[in-house]
C-alpha cells in the first residue's frame, strides 16, 4: 500500500503504476465531487473552474501519498485553509478573489512567523541560490535542511510527474468524443 | 564550507548529498540520458528548479483544458459512464 517502503530496485515499473492508478482513482472522485458540488457553471467562470481542477489535482496528489511526506502536508493543510475559508463567507463570486489574497498573505505570514530571527538554511552547495529557488518551488520544505530537501523533492518530482500522466490520459480520453 | 550551521543534527556528509543528488539527476529527463554521474551539483539542481517549474505549468495548462473539457460533456456520453463506474468502483 505504501510504494516508498517497497524495494524499488526490484520492480520500479509495478510501484510507479501502482502510484498512477491510485491517483487516478483519486483525482476522477475529486474531480466529480467538484462537478457536482457546483453546477451550472457558465462559461464567464471557466477561470474559476479551471483554477478548481487544479486544486483537485494538487489534493488528490497530496491526499494519495498522505501524510507521509512534508510536500504532501504542506498542501493539504493549504487547501484545507482555503475551504475553510470559503465555507465562511457566504457569496462565492468574492471568496476567490480574497482567497487569493488571503493565501499568498496568510502564507507569507506563516512562513515569516516561523523563521522570526533566524535565516533560511544556508547553502552547503556554494551555488547561488538555486537552492533557495527550490525551496520556493517544493512546498513545505522551508525548514529541511538540504539532504532532507533533496530528499523531498524527489519525491515531489514523482508524484507531479505521474499526476501530469494521469491529467494527460484524462484529456486525451475527453478529446476523443 | 564553513557556512554550515550546527543545529544539533548531524552533520550532512558529502556522500549523502552525492548520493541524493544523483537520484535526482536519475528523475530529471534532460538529464537521465547522459548516465553518468559528470552533471555537477549545480547543474542538477537548476535542471531541479527548470523541471518543477515545467511541470507545474503543465498542471496549470492540463487543468484549463480538463475543465473546457468537462463542461462540454454531458452525463449521457459513454464516457461519462465509464468515469462514473471507475469512480464508483
Amino acid at each position: 500500500m505504501s510504494p516508498n517502503e517497497q524495494p524499488t530496485s526490484i520492480n520500479p515499473n509495478a510501484n510507479a503504476n501502482a502510484l498512477k492508478i491510485r491517483l487516478a482513482y483519486r483525482f476522477l472522485h475529486n474531480l466529480n465531487n467538484l462537478n457536482t458540488k457546483r453546477s451550472n457553471l457558465d462559461n464567464t467562470r471557466i477561470n474559476r473552474r479551471s483554477h478548481r481542477v487544479k486544486i483537485a489535482a494538487y489534493a488528490s496528489m497530496a491526499s494519495v501519498v498522505g501524510s507521509r511526506r512534508a510536500w504532501s502536508r504542506s498542501i493539504l493543510w493549504k487547501i484545507k485553509k482555503q475551504g475553510v475559508l470559503s465555507r465562511n463567507k457566504k457569496r462565492v463570486d468574492r471568496v476567490t478573489s480574497t482567497l487569493h489574497r488571503h493565501h499568498h498573505v496568510h502564507l507569507g505570514s506563516k512562513r515569516r512567523s516561523r523563521n522570526p530571527k533566524r535565516e533560511y538554511y544556508v547553502d552547503p552547495f556554494g551555488n547561488s541560490g538555486q537552492e533557495v529557488k527550490l525551496r520556493k518551488l517544493v512546498p513545505g520544505v522551508e525548514m529541511m535542511n538540504a539532504c532532507a530537501l533533496l530528499d523531498e523533492t524527489a519525491d515531489y518530482i514523482k508524484c507531479l510527474a505521474t499526476q501530469v500522466e494521469v491529467m494527460k490520459t484524462l484529456v486525451d480520453l475527453y478529446s476523443t468524443i | 564550507m564553513s557556512s554550515r550551521r550546527s543545529t544539533g543534527t548531524p552533520r550532512i556528509t558529502d556522500e549523502q548529498i552525492i548520493e541524493l543528488v544523483s537520484k535526482l539527476q536519475q528523475l530529471l529527463p534532460e538529464l537521465r540520458n547522459r548516465r553518468s554521474n559528470k552533471a555537477s551539483a549545480s547543474k542538477v539542481l537548476q535542471e531541479t528548479c527548470n523541471y518543477v517549474r515545467s511541470l507545474h505549468k503543465e498542471v496549470d495548462d492540463l487543468s484549463d483544458r480538463l475543465s473546457r473539457l468537462l463542461s462540454t460533456v454531458d452525463d449521457d456520453s459513454p464516457q461519462a459512464s465509464i468515469i462514473r463506474s471507475l469512480i464508483n468502483n
